[in-house]
């Protein structure tokens, strides 16, 4: 019997055990129940605030066209590269990532085991990386490698009008340039994505609750360039400082009916898919906007229609030129060629750049002599008539609004004014001047210079961008008919490489403009040189502003360095783009 | 020449004992519920495979191909366990014990995984096999024969003859498995084992408290030193503390146990195993299954498993002698230890082990394992004692008509009790 005992109780102890399990389990079914049935919405909280992420889906930003002739052609556009980060939390096999990494990227084992070994969780390990080489890496299936779509822009004009175009940064923002003062256009309205996704950020496609509101593209934007003139404006400008011997300057075209600027060129540029390499920050400026400089004698035809708009002379008006004039401590005088003292009229003042004329000019507004009424009157057609000292608010970052001296207080206010007669002692900007000439020659109309010629929303439809007309009446229209054969007659009697057909109306006038020196007084030996002029037929067509700072050439800055460049625009515009002819 | 006399005495008293059972058919529930828990855990881990294709970045119906495949070739073994008679495994745990030890060996000796950077594993191509495993079965029938033999002559509270080969198995044990494998979960495993059968074997309960207080001790000593084991008992104590690092398994568990609630989130909407919860096919599986089909299906899963031990219990039960119930509880013990302590640590009852679920959990070796030893079970579970039978029947106040083999025992049945006698 002694078997069946050890047997009754080994069987018992059996029981014993398996009453044991029984127990646990009977604890596991009431944890299950606490755990599943009591926090559940605790738990259920929980996985959701670790399932359910929220993305921004980034917007498309909008693309710029430019005139290609009739047509128009994408002149800045998106492209999209990706950004390779990396969760180190999630990466399993440092040394395999970082040589999967090294293979399809390239770069130094280091950067990448450093990155991978660091605390955040998301490091970025290469930036710009391409669609075929996203691909290739995401095929080796690393944990914890992902990768992130990005815009970036490119040009496929390269360095062409880069200064008017601006960029865009990695944050997206655009700076400088139509980017800029177009930012809030062209970036659109982000979309919204919320969705269950798996450990990496990947939504799972089954989820009910995924919320997804698209992202809306910015608005495209038609600008107002001619990209063929641009390039050879840009070209010229090149060349023509070149011969100049000059490091920068700038041209700027505009449609003298619409103020639509048709090209704007700066030099020196830089290539903007490449902004970040650029050291010096200047170089993103686009100088015929942001940068204000006394103009010269380019002012003098303003005066003179001023002047005429005054109704204080007649275009056939004489007076006796002195070669100098004495202004209380200071003299007003001519350069030598001037051909002395005698009697002269506007036609001279222009065509052999009298100081001592634009003098006489102010003087005439003051009822014959430097004073109060006749700063105040200058004053007005400076500000309120040319707009000199305001922004034009042509679509540009940091528009430079130039300076013109108060009227009434100061020191030595009537040789300040003296001086603004003939384009010292004030500033404007490249475009301001242009834009100056324009209503001054278009029958007196000031519209606002432009970029901007449509917008183009996502739905496809086109708002055209009405330029606003900044001065109804700069000058009266018969002053415009009257300046016109003044300004072609400085042409004609001055030399130009390759002559003008008689075809056309073609007029303009040389600025060899005092630089002042940051000490007091002007600089000796430095000058810059400047040209305002136009082409066309009956009315101008074109105005063309030239700049030219600071040429080594021998002779006038304004005539030997500024107008061969404004020459070779002009018969380009008259070889190129239908200027009509006159009749 | 000694020796072979021994041997041939033990087979003719072993012969002896099988008369006083009845062969039968085998208990098939057995098998059904085994095969219903193959089929749980093959749906879910075929249902998350598209989750760990993307997180494992593998091909997702490899997982389910290799699953199959593991399954064919336990249910292979299992057909083979089934065969083999029990005192056949008796007289081979010398050489099992040998096998085990070299494969043991053989994985310290390896170099190891990268991704599971502990000597527990043989690699032979695509596969990989935990040499525990084997080790398990090999201890359960060295012990299982050993503590026959000592039951059989009074010898159980012998120190000397008992206590202390026991003794050493275990510190072989805890030094080999949780030391230098550093497998703490399959220490306590073979740990619960031995106990279990020292005390099925009837060893005094102050002995088996002695045994008990001498494996706690030896816990805190292999716990206290390892900085990555303090962190998970520290971690098991309060795992939300530490959710982003050390707590991050136990948290996920529970959030996925916790956000199946009643009926669960339905069998493709599991979301933890998208990478949020490591080792959602393998150790972590109950806590997918619980996301998947809520308390309910949770409760099945368990009302399953508790239906396997039953079956498995009721083997142990009727066995014809001593070393079969032995082995049949070590096999009993084994499959709810390592039960109990997955899914323990699942609902944040146990700290985590990283061991399989059995029957479960996606894994070659595990799967292979158990049901070669469930194929030992079924073996047993062909003979019912017949005192087993007659205690039941007293038990049950006279009946056992409801018993599958009812007709056949009755006529078996031999009333002259004294016969039964077995010394």
């Amino acid at each position: 019997m002694k078997s069946s005992s050890i047997t009754s109780v080994s069987v018992k102890r059996v029981h014993i055990w398996y009453a044991l399990i029984v127990f646990v389990f009977a604890i596991f079914v009431v944890r299950l129940f606490y755990l599943q049935i009591i926090q559940h919405d605790h738990y259920k909280t929980a996985a959701q605030s670790d399932q359910y992420k929220e993305y921004e889906i980034a917007a498309s930003r909008g693309i710029i066209k430019a005139h290609d002739g009739d047509r128009t052609i994408p002149i800045v556009l998106n492209h999209q590269l990706f950004t390779i980060y990396a969760d180190p939390q999630l990466v399993k096999d440092k040394k395999k990532t970082a040589d999967a990494l090294i293979k399809v990227l390239g770069g130094d084992r280091k950067k990448y085991e450093n990155a991978i070994a660091a605390q955040g969780r998301y490091q970025v390990l290469a930036k710009k990386v391409t669609q075929e080489q996203r691909d290739t890496l995401l095929k080796y299936k690393l944990a914890g490698i992902g990768a992130q779509a990005q815009e970036y822009r490119t040009y496929p004009q390269g360095t062409l009008a880069a200064q008017l175009l601006g960029f865009v940064d990695d944050a997206g923002v655009g700076k400088y340039g139509i980017e800029q003062s177009l930012n809030k256009q062209l970036t659109g309205t982000p979309g919204e994505l919320k969705a269950v996704t798996d450990i990496n950020g990947v939504p799972l496609a089954a989820s009910e609750d995924n919320v997804r509101k698209p992202a809306k593209s910015g608005n495209d934007v038609v600008l107002t360039i001619d990209i063929g003139m641009q390039k050879q404006v840009e070209q010229l400008l090149q060349q023509g400082l070149q011969t100049a011997k000059s490091s920068s300057g700038s041209v700027v075209v505009l449609d003298a009916k619409t103020g639509a600027v048709k090209a704007m060129a700066n030099y020196p540029t830089y290539d903007p898919a490449n902004y970040a390499q650029v050291t010096d920050a200047n170089l993103f400026n686009n100088m015929a906007i942001t940068e204000a400089l006394e103009v010269g004698s380019v002012m003098k035809p303003l005066t003179a229609a001023a002047a005429l708009d005054l109704g204080v002379v007649k275009p056939n008006s004489t007076y006796y030129d002195q070669s100098k004039i004495k202004v209380d401590d200071a003299v007003v005088s001519n350069i030598e060629e001037d051909g002395g003292p005698g009697t002269k009229n506007i036609a001279d003042i222009l065509n052999l750049s009298l100081n001592t004329g634009a003098t006489w000019l102010l003087m005439q507004m003051g009822s014959g002599e430097l004073n109060r009424q006749g700063r105040q009157a200058w004053h007005d057609y400076m500000s309120n008539h040319y707009l000199f000292g305001k922004p034009t608010g042509i679509e540009q970052g940091y528009e430079n609004p130039g300076t013109v001296p108060s009227p009434t207080s100061g020191y030595g206010l009537n040789i300040t004014y003296a001086n603004t007669s003939f384009g010292q002692a004030m500033t404007a900007t490249t475009l301001q001047m242009a834009g100056a000439y324009a209503a001054m020659l278009n029958g007196g109309t000031y519209n606002q210079p432009h970029l901007l010629e449509s917008t183009i929303k996502n739905d496809g439809s086109v708002a055209k961008n009405k330029p606003k007309i900044l001065v109804q009446r700069a000058v009266k229209p018969e002053v415009s008919k009257e300046m016109q054969p003044l300004l072609e007659y400085v042409v004609a009697k001055h030399h130009f490489k390759r002559k003008f057909s008689d075809a056309y109306s073609v007029g303009g006038k040389t600025g060899t403009a005092q630089i002042a020196n940051p000490a007091g007084g002007y600089l000796e030996h430095d000058f810059n040189g400047t040209y305002i002029g136009f082409v066309g037929g009956n009315t101008p067509e074109y105005v063309i502003a030239v700049r030219v700072d600071r040429p080594k050439i021998a002779g006038y800055a304004g005539s030997q360095a500024a107008q061969p460049i404004f020459g070779d625009v002009a018969h380009m515009l008259i070889d190129n783009f239908n200027v009509p002819t006159k009749g | 020449m000694r020796a072979l006399d021994q041997r041939r005495a033990r087979r003719a008293n072993m012969g002896q004992s099988t008369t006083l059972s009845r062969r039968h058919k085998p208990d098939y529930w057995l098998l059904i519920i085994a095969l219903a828990l193959l089929g749980v855990g093959m749906i879910v881990v075929y249902s998350i495979s598209p989750a760990l294709a993307v997180e494992k970045n593998a091909n997702g119906n490899q997982y389910v191909l290799r699953q199959f495949i593991g399954i064919g070739i336990g249910l292979l073994l299992f057909a083979v366990a089934a065969r083999i008679p029990l005192h056949m495994w008796r007289h081979m745990y010398k050489p099992l014990l040998l096998i085990a030890g070299v494969a043991t060996l053989l994985t310290l000796l390896l170099p190891v995984n990268q991704e599971y950077p502990a000597h527990r594993w043989i690699r032979l191509g695509g596969f990989s096999f935990q040499s525990v495993e084997l080790l398990k079965f090999a201890i359960i029938v060295w012990l299982a024969g050993f503590l026959a033999y000592r039951m059989e002559r009074n010898l159980m509270d012998d120190f000397r003859q008992t206590l202390r080969p026991l003794f050493a198995v275990l510190a072989g044990v805890a030094i080999v498995v949780a030391g230098l494998q550093s497998d703490f979960g399959s220490a306590t495993v073979i740990a619960a084992m031995i106990t279990a059968m020292v005390f099925v074997a009837g060893l005094p309960l102050k002995r088996i408290l002695m045994i008990g207080a001498i494996i706690g001790v030896g816990a805190i000593l292999l716990i206290a030193p390892s900085g990555y084991r303090r962190e998970r008992l520290a971690t098991f104590m309060n795992p939300e503390a530490d959710c982003m690092s050390t707590g991050y398994q136990a948290c996920q568990a529970l959030i996925a146990v916790g956000s199946g609630g009643m009926t669960g989130l339905g069998l493709g909407n599991s979301v933890q195993a998208y990478g949020y919860l490591p080792e959602a096919e393998n150790d972590s599986i109950f806590a997918i299954h619980a996301e998947k089909f809520g308390f309910i299906g949770s409760v099945v899963l368990l009302g399953l498993m508790l239906a396997l031990f039953a079956r498995i219990k009721r083997v142990a039960d009727r066995a014809p002698d001593e070393f079969t119930r032995l082995v049949v509880v070590g096999i009993l013990v084994w499959l709810s230890t390592q039960t109990i302590i997955n899914v323990g640590a699942m609902i944040g009852l146990l700290p985590l082990k990283g061991i399989t679920l059995p029957l479960i959990s996606y894994g070659g070796s595990s799967v292979l394992m158990i049901l070669a030893v469930l194929g030992v079970v079924f073996q047993a579970s062909r003979y019912t004692s017949l005192s087993s039978v007659r205690d039941s029947y007293i038990d049950r106040g006279g009946s056992y008509d409801n018993s599958r083999n009812g007709r056949r025992l009755r006529r078996a049945y031999n009333p002259a009790l004294s016969s039964r006698s077995r010394t």
